[in-house]
C-alpha cells in the first residue's frame, strides 16, 4: 500500500490584488522529506511556503495535511513551524521565553517547559544567553533563536522563509549544516526557500525550481544539477554559458555543422532546427587551438580570451566564440587577444530545442531523462 | 587650503536670531499666564499664604477625588477600547469588517467634546434613547428608571470622544511593526486575542502611554462635558474653576485649583516618563 504524502498541494493558485502569483503548484511532499523550493526573486517561492503556513488565502487549489484539507484553517491551528527571513523575534522577549512560548500556548507545566527549553538552548548552543533579549544578541544566534523557536513544540512540519539570507558567510555556511543535521536527527519534514543554488543543494534532498509562479523542474540535487530539463533550470543551476546553434539534417541524421568557431557534431535524436547549447564555465576544458581533435561526441569551440581574472583557485577566463560571449576556467592565465580551444563533454553539454518564448522550455532529446528508479527521500 | 573657524559669537548669532520670535511667543503667551496663574494661588487678601489650598481641602477634596476617579476610569476604558480596535483593525481576518471599522471609529475625532455632551445628554436622560433601548429588552422598568447624568455619563463621554485618537495612534503604531513578529505568533499557536497581549501591545506600549497621557491632559481640561451631563454634586475640578470666577469671581481659589490640576496632570506625565525610561534601560 502506498504511503500518504505527509503535505501535498494540489492545483495551487495564489495572488495579490489582480495578479497572479502561483499558477497551479501541484507538489506532494513525504514526511521527513527536505524539500528546497529555489528560484529568484518574484518566482513565487515565498508565496507557496505562506500559503502552506496559511498566511495567504489561495484563490484555487487545496493543501493537505496528511489527507486532510487544511485549505481553509487558519495559521495557529495548521500545527507548522515557520522560521521567518526577519527573524521576527519578540523585542520586549527574552530568549528562553521565545523558546518556551509555542510550549505555554500547549499547557505544559512550568518544570517542562523549563527542562525543553534547556534541552534545545543546549542543542542551538544558546546555553547561558537564555535571559538575553533579542537586541543583545548576534545576527547567528538571533537566527538560532528563531529556529530555537519553531523546533521547540516538536513540528512535523518546519518552513523555512530564506532563515539564512541575512547571516553573513561563515555563519551562513555553520548553519547551513546545523539546520540539516537537525533536520535528519529530528526526522521533520522541512520545506525551505532560497534563491540560493548552492544552499539548495547541499541542504536538500530534493529541489523544487520555481518560475513564474510555475514549478520548471522538481528532482534530486544531483538529478536538477545534471539533467536540467529546461534552458532556463540549466541556467540558474550555472549552465550560464549560452551558444544560439542550427541543427541540421545530413548523411546519418542530425547534426550540428562544422563552422569557424565549432567542429561538427552529431546530434542524434535531435530535430532540425535552432537549438539552445549551455554549460557551466567548469565543465568546459580550455585546450591550445592545435591539440589533438577530442573525443567523439565532445563538443569542440574556437575562440579568443578577451579577458582574465583570478577570483581564486583558477583563473577565470571570458571568451568571444563567434558572436557568443562565454566564461571558462583554466589553470594557467592567457593574454586576451589568444586563440584558444574550449572542449565541452557531453554530459556536461546540455542542448534544447530553442522555443520561442527565449526560455528554452522545450527539451531537447538528448536532455529527456532517462527513466530513474524511484529514488526514496527517506 | 582649509578655510578658519568662524568665531563662535558669530555661528551662534543667526540660530538665536531665528528661534527668537518663537521663543518669545512661548516665554509671553505660554510660561508667563502659567506663572501669573501659579503666582495668583498664592495670593491672598492678606497677602501671601496657603489659604486657597485650604479652602481647597475644605471645599472641594471630594471633587478632586471625584476627578481622579472619573479620569482614571475613563482612560482604562480608552486603553481597552483602543486596544481591541487597533487590534482588531490589525489581526481582523475579515477585510470588510476592517474597512468598516477602519472607516467609522474616526468619527468622534470631529465632533467637538460640547455636541458630544449634547448628544449624550438626549441619549443617557431619563426618558433617552439608552432607557429607551434597555426598556425594550426588558432590562430597565419605566417607572423606576432613573438618568445617567452624573458622573458615568463624563466617563461615556470621555470615551466616546478619546478613543478613536488613542486609537489613531495606537494602531499606526501596530501598522509599524514588523508583520513578522505577530505571524510568528500565531504561527506558534497563539490565538489573534493571545497575540493582541502577548506579542503586539507590548511592542505599542509606548504609543498607548503617549496616547493616554495626552487623553488624560485633554480631560482635565474639559468644562462643557461635566457641566452638561453631570447634575449632581461632586463634579470636576474644571466646573468647580469655572463656578469659582462665575460665581464669586474668586481667582485666587481658581487658581489654586489649577495649581492642582496641574500638579495632577505632571503626576501622569512624571509617570510616563518613568515608564518610558525604565524601558529604555
Amino acid at each position: 500500500m502506498q504511503e500518504r504524502d505527509h503535505l501535498s498541494v494540489e492545483g495551487l493558485q495564489a495572488g495579490y490584488g489582480a495578479g497572479l502569483v502561483l499558477k497551479g503548484i501541484d507538489l506532494a511532499v513525504p514526511k521527513g522529506q527536505f524539500v528546497a523550493l529555489l528560484g529568484s526573486s518574484g518566482c513565487g517561492k515565498t508565496t507557496l511556503l505562506r500559503s502552506i503556513a496559511g498566511f495567504e488565502t489561495p484563490r484555487a487549489g487545496r493543501i493537505l495535511r496528511d489527507g486532510a484539507e487544511i485549505t481553509a484553517l487558519p495559521p495557529d491551528r495548521r500545527g507548522m513551524s515557520m522560521v521567518f527571513q526577519s527573524y521576527a523575534l519578540w523585542p520586549h522577549k527574552t530568549v528562553a521565553q521565545h523558546i518556551g512560548y509555542g510550549l505555554a500556548l500547549r499547557g505544559l507545566p512550568r518544570a517542562e517547559i523549563a527542562a525543553r527549553v534547556a534541552e534545545v538552548l543546549a542543542m542551538l548552543g544558546l546555553a547561558g544567553l537564555e535571559g538575553r533579549k533579542p537586541a543583545a544578541l548576534s545576527g547567528g544566534q538571533r537566527q538560532r533563536v528563531a529556529l530555537g523557536r519553531a523546533l521547540a513544540v516538536r513540528p512535523d512540519i518546519l518552513l523555512l522563509d530564506e532563515p539564512l539570507s541575512n547571516l553573513d558567510a561563515r555563519i551562513r555556511l555553520q548553519l547551513r549544516g546545523e539546520i540539516r543535521a537537525l533536520q535528519q536527527a529530528l526526522g521533520i519534514t522541512a520545506i525551505h526557500v532560497t534563491h540560493d543554488r548552492e544552499e539548495a543543494m547541499v541542504m536538500a534532498d530534493r529541489i523544487v525550481i520555481l518560475d513564474q509562479g510555475v514549478i520548471r523542474q522538481d528532482g534530486s540535487p544531483e538529478e536538477i544539477y545534471n539533467r536540467p530539463n529546461s534552458g532556463f533550470v540549466a541556467a540558474f543551476m550555472g549552465a550560464e554559458n549560452l551558444l544560439a546553434l542550427e541543427a541540421v539534417a545530413g548523411d546519418g541524421g542530425v547534426r550540428l555543422p562544422a563552422s569557424e568557431w565549432n567542429r561538427a557534431l552529431p546530434l542524434p535524436g535531435l530535430r532540425p532546427g535552432p537549438v539552445e547549447a549551455r554549460f557551466r564555465a567548469e565543465a568546459a576544458v580550455l585546450q591550445p587551438v592545435d591539440a589533438p581533435e577530442a573525443a567523439p561526441g565532445v563538443l569542440s569551440l574556437f575562440g579568443r580570451v578577451t579577458g582574465c581574472s583570478y577570483p581564486g583557485g583558477c583563473w577565470r577566463l571570458s571568451l568571444r566564440i563567434g558572436q557568443a560571449q562565454v566564461e571558462a576556467l583554466a589553470p594557467m592565465p592567457h593574454v586576451p587577444g589568444s586563440a584558444v580551444r574550449l572542449d565541452v563533454p557531453p554530459a556536461q553539454l546540455f542542448l534544447f530545442a530553442a522555443p520561442a518564448d527565449g526560455r528554452g522550455d522545450t527539451h531537447g532529446p538528448r536532455t529527456v531523462p532517462e527513466p530513474q528508479p524511484q529514488r526514496s527521500f527517506r | 587650503m582649509p578655510s578658519p573657524a568662524l568665531p563662535r559669537h558669530r555661528s551662534a548669532l543667526p540660530g538665536l536670531l531665528l528661534v527668537a520670535p518663537a521663543l518669545a511667543m512661548v516665554l509671553v503667551f505660554f510660561v508667563l499666564p502659567l506663572a501669573a496663574s501659579v503666582t495668583g494661588a498664592f495670593a491672598t487678601e492678606e497677602g501671601r499664604s496657603l489659604a486657597n489650598f485650604a479652602k481647597i481641602a475644605d471645599l472641594y477634596l471630594p471633587d478632586i477625588l471625584f476627578t481622579l476617579l472619573v479620569i482614571g476610569l475613563s482612560t482604562l476604558l480608552i486603553a481597552v477600547f483602543s486596544l481591541a480596535i487597533a487590534g482588531y483593525l490589525t489581526l481582523g481576518r475579515n477585510p470588510r469588517a476592517v474597512a468598516l471599522l477602519r472607516w467609522l471609529y474616526r468619527w468622534p475625532l470631529f465632533i467637538p467634546f460640547i455636541v458630544t455632551a449634547q448628544v449624550l445628554r438626549t441619549f443617557l436622560a431619563k426618558n433617552g434613547m439608552l432607557n429607551g433601548g434597555l426598556e425594550l429588552v426588558g432590562l430597565v422598568d419605566p417607572a423606576t428608571a432613573s438618568n445617567w447624568l452624573d458622573g458615568r455619563a463624563i466617563v461615556f463621554a470621555f470615551v466616546w470622544k478619546q478613543t478613536p485618537f488613542v486609537t489613531l495612534l495606537v494602531a499606526g503604531a501596530m501598522t509599524s511593526l514588523d508583520r513578522g513578529t505577530i505571524e510568528a505568533a500565531l504561527n506558534m499557536g497563539a490565538s489573534r486575542l493571545r497575540t493582541l497581549w502577548d506579542i503586539v501591545t507590548p511592542q505599542v506600549a509606548g504609543t498607548l502611554m503617549t496616547g493616554l497621557i495626552l487623553s488624560i491632559v485633554t480631560m482635565m481640561s474639559v468644562l462643557s462635558v461635566p457641566m452638561m451631563l453631570n447634575a449632581t454634586a461632586p463634579t470636576t475640578i474644571t466646573a468647580d474653576i469655572a463656578f469659582r470666577i462665575n460665581a464669586y469671581g474668586d481667582y485666587g481659589v481658581a487658581n489654586a485649583l489649577g495649581v492642582v490640576s496641574l500638579l495632577m496632570t505632571s503626576g501622569f506625565a512624571i509617570l510616563y516618563l518613568r515608564l518610558g525610561l525604565k524601558e529604555r534601560t
